[in-house]
């Protein structure tokens, strides 16, 4: 929030003398499905160190008609046989069972996140339930432990290897890597079979680039603070849901009509997402038929757009283009 | 570059030199369309990531809808066909070029499309259409770049890529001078996210 209330988000589109209709309206939706799922979930005894924790949309605050309750049963310690409450009963509750791989299927033990980092034991799983946590998610019960893990996982990445003054290279790689994965994965998928190409397309040029981004540039921005600061901020930033984060850079690097126009094409892909029409179109679209679809047109030329915003903030600006030059390849 | 007119692979080896993101094919007289249309419908691979067509302005044949068929054929190789607005007569038939349409704004010797209020009533008409804006015709209005300003203020959620030269003093294109480079860039500051398209050989290459 900004000194006035307003969110990042908010202050580019009055700098800008825009609107983004879908996204406020998103975030309105999100706020409500957030306070209705958190009632609902007060019928479940809940252990002192279990949260319930929504993924995805419901953490990037963008939460549309075809939205489902991923979720993730978050537990602030060791692994143990018994977490109260079960998955299944908060399946149960919620409107949709765990999905993403199954990944969100077993209740997610603290000490997996923050101790497996990197080397064999730090499987895809283990890498997308961090960065998902880290990166996209909201807590629906148990603010404490939510809050307690996520400042472990941000005190093993900045450990002693932190400078002043510079991006936090491990936890920058990590970052990469989760996106990089994501890509890797999407031509996994489509060696797997055709089903939901254009979907998961649609997603990878939109909102997985907008949580990318919106990990990325944190971190890229921690060159602007000395070492007692580093942690503060990305905190602060990790308070904020991705588009907020993305809003705030182009605001602070004076970038406020193509950041305008950024969340412009973002806008327009939230509005035509909440059209079930619209998702019906997309779900039938494969590579093969991909030159036919109108509705595969217009998230091309939304992506397209939606990048174009994102590589001008890292790479037109004035002080980021060093920063990416000197950190973001090698 | 009017010697290049007609001669695609001259004007894509000439646009090569600058960059290979982004390159506009220029049909500026209605009887180029065709080979265009069979220059890139010969199933070449472009090495350009942006490409545009700059719609014909001249010799125009009279019959839009016959026009907007070929424009429609174009656009299947192309992510933007711009068009100068003043050579529109029946705005309605363009719509069907959708999202991929740019409309130009236009010079001072032209008698409409030079501003915002003129632009206005044909993006009225033209709803998906995305702004092509040229900073040296705003400038021909304008020197002191207010006009540029205000073109920007009223269609920058709309604009889709720049067109960058100086002007001679009978308003043709020519390399970008110093003088300009400095007086355009606070506005070109404003467009850092689309490409910018040169319509004279930046200084270099002349």
């Amino acid at each position: 929030m900004g000194s006035s209330g307003a969110s990042p988000l908010e202050v580019l589109a009055q700098e800008a003398g825009r609107d983004f209709p879908n996204l406020f309206e998103a975030r309105k939706r999100t706020a409500a499905g957030l306070a209705d799922r958190s009632q609902r979930l007060k019928i479940l005894s809940h252990s002192s160190d279990v949260s319930v924790v929504l993924m995805g949309s419901w953490g990037r605050a963008e939460v549309t008609a075809g939205s489902d309750d991923d979720f993730m049963l978050l537990v602030h310690g060791v692994e143990r046989d018994e977490v109260e409450p079960s998955v299944a009963a908060v399946g149960d509750v919620l409107d949709s069972s765990p999905g993403i791989q199954g990944i969100f299927g077993v209740p997610v033990f603290s000490d997996r996140l923050v101790h497996d980092i990197g080397l064999d034991q730090d499987d895809n799983s283990n890498l997308t339930r961090r960065m998902l946590f880290l990166l996209e998610s909201a807590p629906v019960t148990g603010t404490s432990p939510y809050r307690a893990v996520r400042e472990e996982v941000l005190d093993r990445y900045l450990d002693e290897s932190v400078k002043a003054y510079r991006p936090p290279r491990f936890l920058l790689n990590d970052v990469v890597r989760y996106w990089r994965t994501i890509c890797v994965d999407f031509a996994g998928k489509e060696h797997e079979g055709p089903k939901k190409w254009g979907l998961r397309n649609a997603k990878l040029r939109t909102s997985r680039k907008i949580l990318f981004a919106g990990g990325l540039l944190p971190v890229l921005e921690c060159f602007r603070f000395d070492l007692n600061e580093i942690r503060d901020y990305l905190e602060g930033q990790l308070d904020l849901v991705p588009t907020d984060r993305i809003a705030q850079c182009f605001l602070v690097h004076n970038a406020v009509e193509p950041g305008a126009r950024t969340f412009g094409a973002y806008d327009e892909f939230i509005g035509r997402m909440n059209d079930e029409e619209f998702r019906d179109d997309l779900g039938n679209v494969v590579r093969d038929n991909c030159g036919d679809s109108t509705a595969f047109a217009d998230i091309q030329r939304l992506g397209h757009e939606l990048q174009g915003g994102l590589l001008a903030l890292l790479y037109e600006t004035r002080a980021l283009p060093q920063v990416v030059r000197d950190y973001a390849i090698f | 570059m009017g010697e290049l007119r007609g001669d695609w692979i001259s004007q894509i080896g000439m646009a090569l030199e600058v960059s290979p993101f982004a390159v506009e094919l220029s049909a500026l007289s209605e009887p180029e369309l065709p080979s265009l249309d069979a220059f890139l419908g010969s199933g070449r691979s472009l090495p350009f990531r942006y490409i545009s067509i700059h719609g014909p302005s001249k010799a125009l044949e009279g019959d839009e809808e016959k026009l907007v068929d070929e424009l429609i054929r174009l656009s299947r190789h192309a992510n933007a066909v711009v068009m100068h607005p003043d050579t529109i007569k029946n705005p309605a038939l363009f719509r069907p070029l959708g999202h991929k349409l740019l409309l130009e704004n236009m010079d001072a010797r032209k008698k409409t499309g030079r501003n915002r209020d003129e632009l206005e009533s044909m993006f009225a008409e033209l709803p998906q259409a995305g702004f092509c804006f040229d900073v040296p015709h705003a400038w021909s209005i304008d020197p002191d770049m207010a006009v540029a300003s205000e073109l920007l203020d009223g269609f920058g959620s709309r604009l889709r890529h720049v067109h960058l030269s100086s002007l001679s003093e009978d308003l043709h294109h020519v390399p970008l001078t110093v003088a300009d480079e400095g007086l355009f860039r606070p506005i070109l500051e404003r467009c850092l996210d689309v490409p910018w398209i040169f319509e004279a050989p930046p200084r270099g290459l002349t």
